[in-house]
């Protein structure tokens, strides 16, 4: 067997990639959805200075490159505060900052969907803000944002493919190391391409299943 | 009471209600009407207090609506039913009319929802309880609309062109409704087109034009020679007979 030969082995540390991969994206989506959904109910309450703020913030990360903004949180910031910032830690913050400033945009036009009929039928009834929000705009703006944000998580999961080049052991990292060693790119990409494939579609798929429950009302069951 | 004196309400440089006095007194049915665009609409959501108003004063019960604190308590003594119906899709009937009870009277879950299905059953919807809004017709829709109000136990109802969205066959079945209302003492006000009805249940007849309250009148006056007196009403209540 020649050095440069696949061994069943590598299979081990292709799946072992995708699940950091897959551990990445999922952490980073949940954190970015309850920072994203915490910035849009901030805009919602209008609250003073902290809209402006959030909005300027989503506006910074939606409107520059992911890997600029890899490499300013992984050099960059260790640069300039003079702390130590690991591959990971840098990963987890940028993709859920990034992840947040979309998630944002979502859910904002997601409660801006929901009709002012709504919000004024809930109003005379004395029910408050708060109540308005939890139970007469959230369900209805969580069905209509459910589509964007399902589009959203399956590009999510491909970006988190940047993170390999500041040495994350994630999937793209891992068939770097493959191709490498066994020179065999066609092969070795292909089998990383299938994976993200795969995963992307499982993501997709739970996306359209939460979505059918999601929208069951809407559903015609005749009169 | 509602008691509403001097109201002024303008959107931009448009005046829509124009200085209008109007006391709406337990178990009084008061009829508004008017043609389109005379302020009706705006009369009732000053009311509520989803429009503030320009100058004046509106005191339910003697709670200010133009004072947050006394819109809360305002809000709790009236029930308004829309012309559109403004359910809420994402729930079933039974969650529509349950939401209020619960959340701002603090009455149990279980309790609210009992209370609702009894409300359903009174407008002749039992079967219909637990289907969503898109699923039931305009009627039902605006049935549900009514026993959303009802549920908060309002000392005064406020409708709003509740069946301008109806054929006449949902009309009917919502004013059979509201007739029954009426007859149990309910206190309403009652902004609509449907001239014939507003007759038949009133106690008395408000009558809006360009913002002004031209006309408030016992209800067998103003279809007598004394509302015929006015030219701007005989002139309404002729045009409309003719459809």
């Amino acid at each position: 067997m020649r050095y440069g030969d696949f061994t069943p082995y590598d299979l081990v540390l292709l799946l072992q990639g995708l699940g950091v991969s897959v551990a990445l994206f999922v952490s980073t989506t949940l954190i970015g959805l309850v920072i994203g959904t915490l910035w849009a109910v901030i805009r919602f309450y209008r609250v003073p200075v902290l809209s402006q703020v959030v909005a300027f913030v989503a506006e910074l990360l939606k409107n520059s490159p992911v890997l600029v903004q890899l490499f300013l949180v992984f050099f960059g910031l260790p640069a300039f505060l003079k702390i130590n910032v690991t591959p990971t830690t840098a990963a987890v913050i940028t993709l859920s900052g990034n992840s947040a400033a979309f998630i944002y945009v979502i859910a904002v036009s997601a409660i801006e969907s929901v009709g002012r009929d709504q919000l004024e039928a809930a109003r005379v009834f004395g029910l408050s803000r708060w109540q308005i929000l939890r139970r007469v705009i959230a369900p209805q703006a969580a069905a209509f944002a459910i589509g964007p944000l399902t589009g959203l998580l399956v590009n999510q999961l491909q970006v988190t493919s940047l993170i390999s080049v500041i040495g994350v052991m994630d999937l793209t990292k891992v068939g770097n190391i493959l191709n490498l060693r066994t020179l065999k790119p066609f092969l070795v990409w292909t089998a990383v391409g299938v994976l993200y494939y795969l995963t992307a579609k499982l993501v997709a798929h739970a996306g359209a299943r939460f979505e059918k429950r999601l929208r069951a009302h809407t559903a015609w069951k005749g009169l | 009471m509602i008691g509403i004196t001097g109201l002024r309400k303008s959107f931009g440089a448009a005046t829509v209600l124009n200085g209008i006095d109007l006391e709406i007194r337990q178990g009084e049915v008061v009829s508004v009407l008017g043609s389109s665009g005379s302020g009706k609409s705006t009369l009732i959501r000053c009311i509520n207090g989803l429009e503030k108003i320009d100058a004046g004063r509106i005191t339910v019960d003697g709670f200010d609506v133009s004072k947050p604190r006394d819109l809360a308590e305002a809000r709790k003594r009236s029930g308004t039913v829309f012309q559109l119906f403004n359910l809420y899709p994402h729930m079933t009937a039974v969650q529509n009319i349950a939401l209020a009870p619960v959340e701002v009277l603090k009455v149990p879950r279980k309790e609210a929802e009992a209370e609702a299905r009894r409300l359903l059953q009174q407008v002749g919807l039992s079967e219909r309880a637990d289907a969503y809004p898109a699923q039931l017709s305009g009627g039902q829709r605006q049935r549900v609309g009514i026993c959303r109000a009802l549920a908060m136990k309002p000392s005064y109802l406020l409708l709003d062109e509740v069946t301008s969205a109806l054929d006449p066959e949902m009309t009917a079945e919502v004013l059979s409704i509201l007739a029954n209302l009426a007859k149990g003492g309910t206190t309403m006000v009652f902004v609509t087109h449907e001239i014939e009805f507003a007759r038949s249940i009133s106690s008395r007849i408000a009558f809006l034009d360009k913002g002004q309250m031209i006309a408030d009148l016992p209800t067998e006056e103003f279809f007598s020679d004394k509302g015929m007196a006015l030219p701007r009403v005989a002139q309404f209540l002729s045009k409309m007979r003719k459809d």
